[in-house]
């Protein structure tokens, strides 16, 4: 028995010291760790780009090692808060724009990139660059733009219901969809277990068309209010549809993921999601010629037309506390990421990007059309991304209790009103 | 034994890294929260002293007083649920049955695997579209009988209990089959002598002489189902609409999804005289002297 012990334990010394030793070989010149959290768990062409050009990047530096930490995209936001209430963020993080970033400002935990900046003020243009600023102060660089409200429908599907274009107005999508009820076909896939694809996707996009893109930040600063009835209106929309059996049964156990496979096996006629749909789509259905993409409908309200919600994203942002050797080595990692060869790669994994890249004709039809769409009208606001996190969670539970009749849209936008007066 | 006699120190020595972990990463926590609670802090800000206000405007919250009630109805279903079952379960697999071990092993089973998978596995078993309950009910021509489990305000909360149940009776089982296993051979076979039936000596030996490890059972699921999160979490993130939100999910999503540090701490100091409050009633009504 002592014998296997002692043998046990010489394995184990053993292994300890071979582990040892090759730690060294690494670790030997003084070379400076950076660790970089981000949500790039996904299998998706996108976070392969991210992940290669790290690794090049890794392989170029000699004397800087930047090391990747992936965490499913639901948990992300969660895991970053919690740290940074404890100041134990990483080195660099990912991030997302506009209001989001403002409590991580404020609390002092980001660095401005400042100094460095010069490399990108004339390639990307400041009206996208100001998602990434606080007070004059550059947070992050874009590597992308999400647009959050596409259509994507199952041409087949539709002409099936008698629809050669998609639908312009809401009167005439309200028929599309009776028409394919009508036909036993389910006409939206939502997985709205998460419960913001309702706010973010849908209401965005919906309020914008109907309220126009000042109402949100009137709203914000005093000027307006959530019981304003052409915000009613917009709530109303997800009401409509709702009770016009536009959604899957299953819409709130389900969550985003399972809806978009839920579209792309070819079962339901529409699904709407934002930019980052259109690479998984792309990758999975069968035929990307079937797969059309359109802009939300007009709702006869005072919004332009031809914008489309969306935000900056992609942005890496640097923890305050580096030390100075360290900063340096992320200055030069964020301009070795940030650059041409990213955005090339990018826009090829059927990602928009906020410079401009020539487009040839492989770039799929879809990708060409949410292009024009960004370029259209503009971006609007997306309402998380502009709503504090306490408003956007009372929009969340009150639109999956509108799916479940449980609240109005009358009594969900008093309940919004509340919240915003309670804490202003 | 006597070594325990001889020196203190050497007891104290033995405990010290265990205390010393527990009071780092257990009481200390508690205190700090305690502390948070009094505060108006986001995480990220100066903190603020605010005194009572978090409790006031806790229990002021209609969305608390629901988790509460969701978080008792998680309660007893469990202790209704997963002790009577695992109990009978229990007896049963105690006598000479054929493939008892096999049994065992099936009951136990759902204690091992992860909640994550278990709540993902049952999140499609109870889908309202292609899951297994509903599915088997059309089969047999009950469609009438098929419900969107998961996804209607009235059926959520029923169907995430037996989840729960299921997970836990193998605890349980195993539990009482450890002391079921204790109880004297001899007294069983006195009882047998004087002519008692099988049904007299399970309620009149068998369970009195393991009915403290029934209280024990009984608190640890209680306070169990007190803390009750991961499961909800993973199946509907206390959804929809708020129906199945329990009180560690409640405080959850008030400190890290609406950043409201202060509030959240309150919530779970409310949460610990509320678990300790429960504890205690259920012991003093069963009798004994537990804690």
């Amino acid at each position: 028995m002592k014998k296997v012990g002692m043998m046990v334990l010489g394995v184990f010394l053993l292994f300890g010291l071979a582990a040892c030793s090759s730690d060294e070989k690494t670790s030997g010149s003084s070379e400076i760790e950076l660790t970089v959290w981000n949500d790039w768990t996904e299998e998706r062409p996108e976070n392969t780009v991210y992940r290669d050009i790290i690794a090049n990047f890794n392989k170029e530096n000699k004397d800087i090692e930047v090391k990747i930490e992936s965490i499913p995209h639901d948990q992300y936001e969660t895991k970053l808060r919690t740290q940074a209430a404890g100041k134990q963020l990483p080195d660099m993080f990912r991030v997302w724009p506009g209001t989001r970033i403002t409590p991580l400002v404020e609390g002092d935990a980001l660095l401005s990139l400042n100094p460095i900046m010069d490399k990108w003020k004339d390639k990307i243009p400041e009206g996208i660059l100001k998602d990434y600023a606080v007070d004059g102060e550059q947070y992050a660089i874009p590597a992308n733009i999400s647009e959050t409200s596409l259509i994507f429908y199952n041409k087949e599907l539709l002409a099936e219901a008698g629809y050669d274009t998609f639908p312009t107005t809401y009167e005439d999508w309200k028929k599309l969809i009776a028409s394919l009820t009508d036909k036993d076909i389910t006409p939206i896939a939502l997985g709205n277990k998460a419960i913001w694809p309702l706010q973010s996707v849908y209401i965005s996009m919906i309020a914008d068309r109907i309220t126009g893109s000042e109402y949100l930040a009137d709203t914000l600063n005093g000027k307006q209010s959530f019981t304003d009835e052409r915000f009613v209106k917009a709530l109303t929309v997800i009401d409509e549809l709702t009770k016009l059996n536009a959604f899957n049964e299953d819409l709130n156990t389900i969550d985003e993921a399972q809806a978009r496979t839920m579209f792309i096996s070819g079962n339901t006629a529409m699904h709407v999601a934002g930019s980052w749909a259109i690479g998984p789509i792309l990758n999975d259905v069968e035929d990307a010629d079937n797969i059309g993409l359109a802009p939300f409908p007009d709702f006869g309200g005072e919004g332009e037309l031809g914008k489309m919600t969306g935000a900056a994203g992609g942005g890496i942002a640097l923890n305050s506390s580096l030390s100075k050797e360290k900063q340096e080595a992320a200055f030069t990692f964020l301009e070795y990421f940030y650059n041409d060869e990213l955005y090339q790669k990018l826009m090829k994994a059927n990602i928009i990007v906020p410079v401009q890249v020539e487009m040839d004709d492989s770039v799929p039809g879809i990708l060409k059309s949410a292009n024009e769409f960004a370029q259209g009208g503009g971006i609007a606001p997306v309402y998380d991304a502009s709503l504090t996190p306490e408003l956007t969670d009372v929009i969340n539970n009150g639109l999956q209790s509108i799916t479940l009749g449980e609240k109005t849209p009358k009594e969900l936008a008093e309940e919004m009103q509340k919240a915003y007066e309670k804490n202003k | 034994m006597h070594l325990a006699k001889k020196s203190k120190f050497a007891i104290i020595i033995g405990l010290l890294p265990a205390l010393l972990l527990y009071t780092i990463f257990a009481i200390v926590p508690i205190l700090q929260s305690f502390y948070y609670s009094l505060m108006e802090w986001n995480g990220f800000s100066e903190m603020k002293f605010v005194g009572l206000s978090n409790f006031k405007m806790l229990f002021q919250d209609p969305l608390f007083w629901k988790s509460a009630k969701n978080n008792l109805f998680v309660v007893i279903a469990s202790v209704l649920g997963q002790i009577p079952i695992a109990l009978v379960i229990a007896l049963l697999l105690n006598r000479k049955l054929k493939g008892a071990k096999f049994f065992r092993t099936i009951g136990f089973l759902p204690v091992v695997l992860s909640t994550v998978v278990i709540s993902l596995t049952w999140s499609l078993i109870y889908n309202t579209k292609n899951g297994l309950i509903n599915e088997l009910l059309r089969t047999v021509g009950l469609e009438s009988l098929t419900q969107n489990w998961l996804g209607d305000t009235s059926w959520s909360m029923i169907a995430v209990c037996i989840t729960v149940i299921w997970q836990f009776v193998g605890l349980y089982l195993i539990i009482f089959l450890a002391a079921l296993q204790n109880i004297p051979e001899e007294v069983l076979e006195a009882a047998k002598i004087d002519g008692a039936s099988e049904w007299v000596t399970t309620w009149k030996i068998t369970i009195p002489m393991i009915w403290d490890t029934i209280i024990v059972a009984v608190i640890l699921c209680i306070s169990g189902s007190l803390r009750t999160f991961d499961l909800i979490y993973v199946m509907t993130h206390g959804g929809p609409a708020h129906s199945t939100e329990v009180m560690a999910l409640y405080m959850f999503n008030e400190t890290f999804n609406k950043l409201q540090y202060g509030y959240g701490s309150a919530v779970s100091v409310v949460i610990f005289f509320f678990s300790l409050l429960l504890i205690f009633i259920v012991t003093k009504s069963m009798g004994k002297k537990m804690i």
